[in-house]
């Protein structure tokens, strides 16, 4: 162990859990030494999320989580100053409110400032939130520090956290933004890579089952104009769902469970007319 | 430095700047880079690259720099020697031979990381390349997911620079592809939150402000919550000629239905061109008179106009110029756009049709009345940096020489 930290190539490699390739762990490894924030952005359901707690795990630090709404702004992760509390508290308990530092609480990236050891802070779904918010975090992130106007205390990071970013692209970042970022977009695994992921989530899984709803599943995915394509987790939930039923391989044509894989009602159209047109080719297939 | 890389780079248009340079340079300072040419491109599109729209130009400029600098010979020669038969090489005794086909997969590459780990931190950057010293046989069945092979096919095939070659990131090129949600993106920035809203919502800052003056005694303000006030009209060509452009049209249809929080979304369709009369909904004839869209247009209303401004002249400049049976105007189409373009004040003509036939007749016309944008995601977004008056309108357009000699000819 000893000598992993000490060496400059001490590095991630994902965990038994999440299977990384090489450009992952490149992106990973260089936002992790020059202390650059690692914004990730994919398809719904390739694993962003689960990307920062797998960096945490590989590298035995504590994760922080900032789980981003439309309504949030750069300032609640700082920290918020519950002037209502102290308000009410004022004039209906006894509690002495002179203390502001009582009412005031450090948000996520507060916090991680604040750890006297190097942490993971993940802001997920940062595209959510107003258009501005990345910009007003800037600062922040590059000095990683901020003052507490109310009391006056200044926080400041002694060990910068490592910050993962996902975005679903919902909203064009500012550029501002993206030049202080290592940027990593997580494509859409290839057959063998979604193959060894279902195997670690279902190491038991008999092989021709395997074989079968990875095909299944491959074809689902390529049916033109679907709204919303499936995702690997569901390709998970597929699997389980399969095995749970005990569903013999050869029977996936008419896909079994289709709910766990198409939610969108247009989507189930298009599988069914797909579904049609593979028919009348495997029919004519013995022909010429 | 690779500047060479970096105005190679700035040429194909990604905005590379000297901070992510500089970072890049401190990555191959502080070890971060392996010496493999794959391992270079990782950590290159990791800092240059800001968005998956980026990559194939940044493939591009990557295959076009390192082609002739794939491998300098004496590696080259080196690499193929050892991956031709590493199992057979002199060095090997038999034992260690059969002490490596034991191993599994798992075990080998953490005897070729150590070895790189070793052969990293003794030979500084020299001519060392991976696995010389022929202990596991990484590159052969070495699968990589992401198709990139390191090490196998030195004979350029399946190294990194067959991999940007192949140029698997085409589809996320922002001018190529129509996408929705980047569109939605566009739309949103017409926002205009204003507090004109009847909903209330509590007022923090006053609250305090005023409670404090009244030494404590609770007093509550409240104050107007803030909505999107802007509007959109959408006008749209469904004439014959559309018909080809169908699918990237409803894209767009859909992108502003999504965008959401706009205080108004009205849709309106014509053929060919506005006339007396366009209608909510083409299929069924509905009507709505011309003059009801020109009179008393609300602030904040954005006009979009989608078409391909493409007919025969008279039906735009002559009077009762419409090809429908149905229609009689007696108002030149070309004046109908007139009267449109000065009631609408943010206006702006999308057309799907590429700029460089923007030189026809009728588009060259049309597009003297109303700024004109091609119907791409660029497109659309430099529409509405320059509704919200950031843009530049010039950006698009035919050759000068073709513009004027139409205007000369009219």
């Amino acid at each position: 162990m000893t000598e992993q930290t000490k060496s400059p190539l001490h590095r991630w490699q994902g965990t038994e859990s999440y299977l990384a390739d090489d450009t992952l762990k490149a992106a990973v490894n260089v936002a992790v030494a020059l202390q650059r924030p690692l914004l990730v952005k994919g398809e719904p359901g390739t694993g962003k999320t689960l990307l920062a707690h797998a960096i945490a795990e590989g590298l035995g630090m504590t994760l922080r989580t900032w789980h981003v709404k439309s309504t949030t702004r750069a300032q609640d992760g700082l920290y918020v100053y519950d002037a209502v509390a102290r308000l009410h508290d004022s004039r209906f308990e006894d509690k002495d409110v002179r203390d502001i530092s009582q009412y005031i609480k450090l948000g996520p990236l507060g916090e991680a400032f604040d750890d006297k050891t190097r942490s993971v802070l993940l802001i997920d779904e940062i595209d959510k939130a107003d258009i501005e918010f990345p910009n007003d975090l800037l600062h922040e992130l590059d000095a990683m520090r901020f003052r507490i106007s109310e009391t006056g205390r200044q926080v400041e990071a002694t060990e910068r956290p490592i910050v993962v970013i996902t975005s679903n692209a919902e909203k064009e970042l500012p550029d501002a933004f993206l030049r202080r970022c290592v940027f990593h977009y997580i494509d859409f695994p290839g057959e063998q890579l979604l193959g060894d992921i279902c195997k670690v989530h279902h190491p038991e899984v008999d092989d021709k089952l395997l074989a079968a709803a990875l095909r299944r599943f491959l074809r689902l995915r390529a049916v033109k104009d679907m709204r919303k394509r499936p995702s690997t987790s569901e390709l998970i939930d597929w699997l389980a769902a399969l095995r749970l039923a005990g569903i013999d391989p050869e029977k996936l044509e008419g896909l079994p469970f289709q709910g766990v894989l198409v939610k969108d009602e247009s989507d189930a159209g298009r599988v069914h007319d797909d579904a049609q047109k593979e028919t009348r080719r495997n029919r004519f297939k013995g022909w010429s | 430095m690779f500047l060479g890389f970096h105005s190679l780079l700035r040429q194909v248009g990604l905005k590379v700047g000297l901070t992510e340079w500089l970072a890049l340079l401190k990555a191959l300072d502080v070890d971060q880079v392996e010496p493999s040419l794959a391992s270079f491109y990782n950590v290159a599109r990791a800092l240059v690259c800001r968005d998956e729209g980026d990559f194939d130009r940044f493939d591009l400029a990557f295959a076009a720099y390192f082609k002739e600098a794939e491998l300098p010979d004496k590696l080259k020669k080196d690499l193929l020697e050892w991956l031709e038969g590493p199992i057979k090489r002199p060095a090997l005794d038999p034992e260690e031979i059969a002490r490596l086909k034991s191993m599994s997969l798992e075990e080998l590459r953490k005897l070729f990381e150590e070895r790189l780990r070793e052969q990293t931190e003794r030979h500084d950057g020299g001519d060392y390349w991976i696995g010389t010293g022929g202990r596991s046989p990484f590159g052969q069945g070495g699968a990589h997911p992401s198709g990139m092979r390191v090490g196998e096919g030195a004979s350029g095939r399946g190294s990194a620079i067959a991999g940007a070659r192949a140029r698997r990131f085409r589809n996320y090129r922002a001018d190529r592809v129509l996408d929705t949600r980047a569109l939605a993106v566009a739309i949103r920035r017409l926002r205009r939150l204003e507090r004109k809203s009847r909903r209330l919502e509590l007022d923090i800052d006053e609250t305090i402000r005023r409670t404090a003056n009244n030494a404590g005694d609770l007093e509550v303000v409240e104050r107007p919550e803030r909505r999107n006030q802007a509007r959109v009209i959408l006008m749209m060509d469904t004439g014959g000629s559309m018909e080809p452009h169908t699918k990237l049209v409803e894209s767009f249809f859909s992108a502003l239905k999504k965008a959401g929080g706009l205080r108004d979304v009205e849709n309106y369709f014509f053929h060919n061109c506005v006339y007396n009369v366009v209608y909510s909904d083409i299929a069924r004839y509905d009507e709505v008179e011309f003059d009801k869209l020109v009179k008393s247009v609300p602030p904040n209303t954005h006009l979009f106009m989608v078409g391909d401004a493409w007919m025969g002249p008279y039906e735009l400049f002559a009077s009762h110029g419409s090809i429908e049976m149905a229609t009689s105007d007696s108002v030149p189409g070309i004046e109908r756009l007139e009267r449109l373009a000065k009631a609408y004040e943010k206006r702006v003509w999308l057309n799907p049709i590429p700029d460089n036939y923007w030189h026809a007749e009728t588009i060259a016309a049309v597009g003297e009345q109303f700024p004109m944008f091609p119907m791409t995601v660029d497109g659309i977004v430099s529409a509405v940096s320059w509704l919200l008056g950031k843009g530049d309108k010039r950006k698009y357009g035919p050759t000068p020489m073709w513009g004027s000699a139409v205007a000369r000819s009219r």
